[in-house]
């Protein structure tokens, strides 16, 4: 305890080397740098921003201002482009470059074919209520359509409150023309519908921009930027939601998004229901009701059609005499009993049970690790209380449970993959690197939960 | 703004009755009130379906909001038809729902409905037990169908057999409907239509 200095801290070796330095506040410097360098080394590092609402609309606003400078159109069409091209500015002026009106065309920007019923407008007459009106006031976009205020704002709320925005189009016959917000704006006057309309409009916005997500947390504003599309770990410091930026599914490494995705519904749906019924259960041979043995002998009576059959052949049970607890037919060939179904089905259930089981257990385990927290931070206390040892030294367990949460949330997502894994000397690897990290997990639990000394400057598990 | 829906409606009446189309799609429209919310349409069965030579009423609710959301149609006429409940008369029906306030009343029942009869889609069901049946015996769907339409639009002829299964089960005192929905539920066979009557 002396020598409290000198060893300071479970530092790794790479920071024992820098000891030499004197300078306290560089000592401090070379610990954030030494921490820098870990996430960089670690696999699991990804590099996420956490927005607000402002920021994203600031964010996207930059690049539709850009873009409308660039090429010179309004900023309500430079959205439209924007929105339809993952909000890259360089490609919007790439294809602008190449091709403006294929651009415009494919943006929906611009009609594929200029609306050539024009008589109506010409009529005065809007061809959707069907009434005379003023020439000035119908009113349309770059595709002709002329149609009266009333007609386009009745449009415009049924869409709108359909949740409706970005894709909002012209009323046209076969028309698909998009509606520049601008335009939106200058119709819609009711104030609730407006920010309804900039709500959505907003969602979508987002969900088309490769670069950002929505937290998926409830009702949680946060929108998380990164620069690449990932299926990395992000935490969001509001709710506190730990997810997968590719797919917004809670964190899964090592398992992919799609196979977690096909692991949960597997799980989550009634599939090994009848995988169970499979697996425990016979249909009569007669009448073909289904059977469940719950015990007894191999002599089985059809509870529905009370016809006498072998458990174990399914033959008629006169055929057996008095073989009553086995079936001699059963043991010369056990692949009788139409095996196919029945045992593969029991097989495939036996595979599964084996990983749920054990993701179950480890979800549990992290579920408990809360309070685990709490007994250690309260067991902290008492010993600092009791004066053996300082608060610093006993750092290291909460920093043990903390690893020990990771390790356990990582274990739990490698059973779906190795569920999924096909045979072979690779998921014998993987399985042998899991029971050890497994064994490695469980020696650090057993040891976190013991500690009786502060083993400074020893490492623990 | 119903102001809108009812100078369309207007509007459209005015053409409709004067349009050619009318005689040539089978199609009859009249307003039930003068509020002109509710209509009346008729359309004759197309021809080569199991729907020929019967008549359908249906039930026509124009909501406020008509043009921009579709008019709400029921068949009053009781049918047997994957995407039209054999119970309620109510329509599943997802064609046209796009940008069809272009069209009129007149255009949306002649086009997608007669296009209906003609042309059910089993996948997309209302009626889960008559899409079943279209699915797995085409035969008798067609049959089941033809006979509903005798009962109940007016088809002159009517499958004698179907017909005396019907009458069988009527006279053992069973309600003349019910029978029918019972019989065709259960392929025809009066056992299992009792059955499932009493069930």
């Amino acid at each position: 305890m002396s020598e409290e200095d000198s060893d300071y801290g479970d530092c790794s070796d790479d920071e024992m080397d820098d000891d030499d330095d004197d300078d306290v506040y560089g000592d401090y410097y070379k610990h954030e740098e030494v921490e820098m360098e870990n996430k960089k080394d670690d696999p699991e590092y990804f590099e996420f921003q956490l927005l607000k609402v402002e920021d994203v609309d600031r964010l996207l606003n930059e690049n539709v201002e850009a873009l409308s400078r660039a090429i010179n159109v309004t900023p309500s069409l430079a959205k439209v482009l924007l929105h339809s091209h993952k909000w890259s500015v360089q490609d919007v002026i790439d294809l602008h470059k190449k091709d403006s009106l294929k651009l415009l065309v494919d943006s929906r920007v611009l009609p594929s074919v200029k609306c050539t019923e024009r008589v109506l407008s010409r009529n005065f007459i809007c061809s959707v209520c069907m009434q005379p009106s003023l020439a000035d006031a119908l009113c349309g976009v770059s595709c002709g359509h002329r149609f009266c205020r009333e007609c386009w704002q009745m449009h415009f709320q049924v869409q709108i409150q359909n949740g409706v925005s970005t894709e909002l189009e012209c009323m046209g016959k076969d028309c698909n023309v998009l509606m520049p917000e601008d335009f939106v704006l200058s119709i819609v006057t009711n104030p609730r519908l407006r920010d309804k309309y900039q709500e959505y409009g907003f969602q979508d916005h987002v969900k088309s921009h490769p670069e950002l997500r929505f937290c998926p947390g409830p009702n949680c504003p946060v929108v998380i930027r990164a620069p690449v599309d990932k299926a990395k770990r992000v935490v969001c410091d509001q709710c506190k939601t730990c997810f997968c930026f590719h797919c917004g599914l809670e964190y899964h490494a090592p398992t992919g998004c799609e196979t977690i995705k096909r692991w949960l519904t597997k799980c989550a749906d009634d599939s090994e229901t009848a995988n169970y019924i499979s697996a425990h259960t016979k249909d009569c041979p007669k009448c073909n009701v289904c059977i469940e043995k719950n015990g007894g002998c191999n002599h089985m009576q059809c509870a529905k059609c009370k016809h006498d059959f072998c458990w174990m052949c399914l033959g008629d049970w006169k055929n057996h005499g008095s073989e009553y607890y086995e079936c001699s037919r059963y043991k010369e060939n056990p692949n009788i009993a139409n095996e196919s179904a029945h045992a593969q089905a029991r097989e495939a259930l036996k595979k599964y049970l084996f990983y749920f089981e054990r993701w179950e257990n480890h979800a549990k385990s992290l579920k408990l690790e809360e309070q685990a927290m709490k007994k250690i931070r309260a067991r902290i206390e008492e010993k600092v209380m009791d004066s053996s040892g300082t608060w610093i030294d006993w750092q290291y367990l909460l920093d043990s449970a903390m690893l020990l949460k990771k390790c356990r949330y990582t274990l739990q997502y490698t059973y779906p993959y190795a569920y999924y894994l096909e045979k072979g000397s690779r998921k014998e690897l993987f399985e042998y690197q899991q029971a050890t990290l497994e064994a490695e997990v469980e020696n650090l639990s057993w040891k976190v939960e013991r500690a009786e000394i502060t083993d400074r400057g020893v490492r623990v598990g | 703004m119903a102001n809108i829906a009812t100078a369309r409606i207007k509007r459209e009446f005015k053409e409709v009755v004067k349009s050619e189309e009318v005689a040539k799609c089978n199609i009859k429209l009249e307003l039930k009130n003068d509020s002109f919310t509710e209509l009346r349409g008729e359309i004759a069965g197309p021809p080569d379906t199991p729907y020929e030579g019967g008549n359908f009423i249906l039930d026509i609710q124009i909501p406020a909001t008509y043009p921009f959301n579709p008019p709400v149609v029921k068949f009053v006429t009781k049918i047997w038809h994957p995407n039209i409940s054999s119970v309620t008369g109510a329509v599943c029906l997802d064609i046209l729902k796009d940008q069809w306030w272009v069209t009129s009343v007149f255009d949306y029942i002649c086009l997608s409905f007669q296009a209906l009869l003609a042309a059910p889609e089993p996948d997309d069901p209302q009626d889960a037990v008559v899409a079943n049946q279209y699915k797995e015996s085409k035969d008798e769907f067609k049959n089941t169908a033809r006979h509903w339409t005798y009962a109940y639009a007016g088809r002159p002829t009517a499958s004698a057999e179907y017909d005396s299964k019907v009458e069988q089960l009527k006279n053992m005192g069973f309600d003349e409907h019910k029978a029918r929905v019972a019989l065709s539920t259960k392929h025809w066979i009066v056992e299992q239509a009792m059955e499932h009557i009493l069930s």
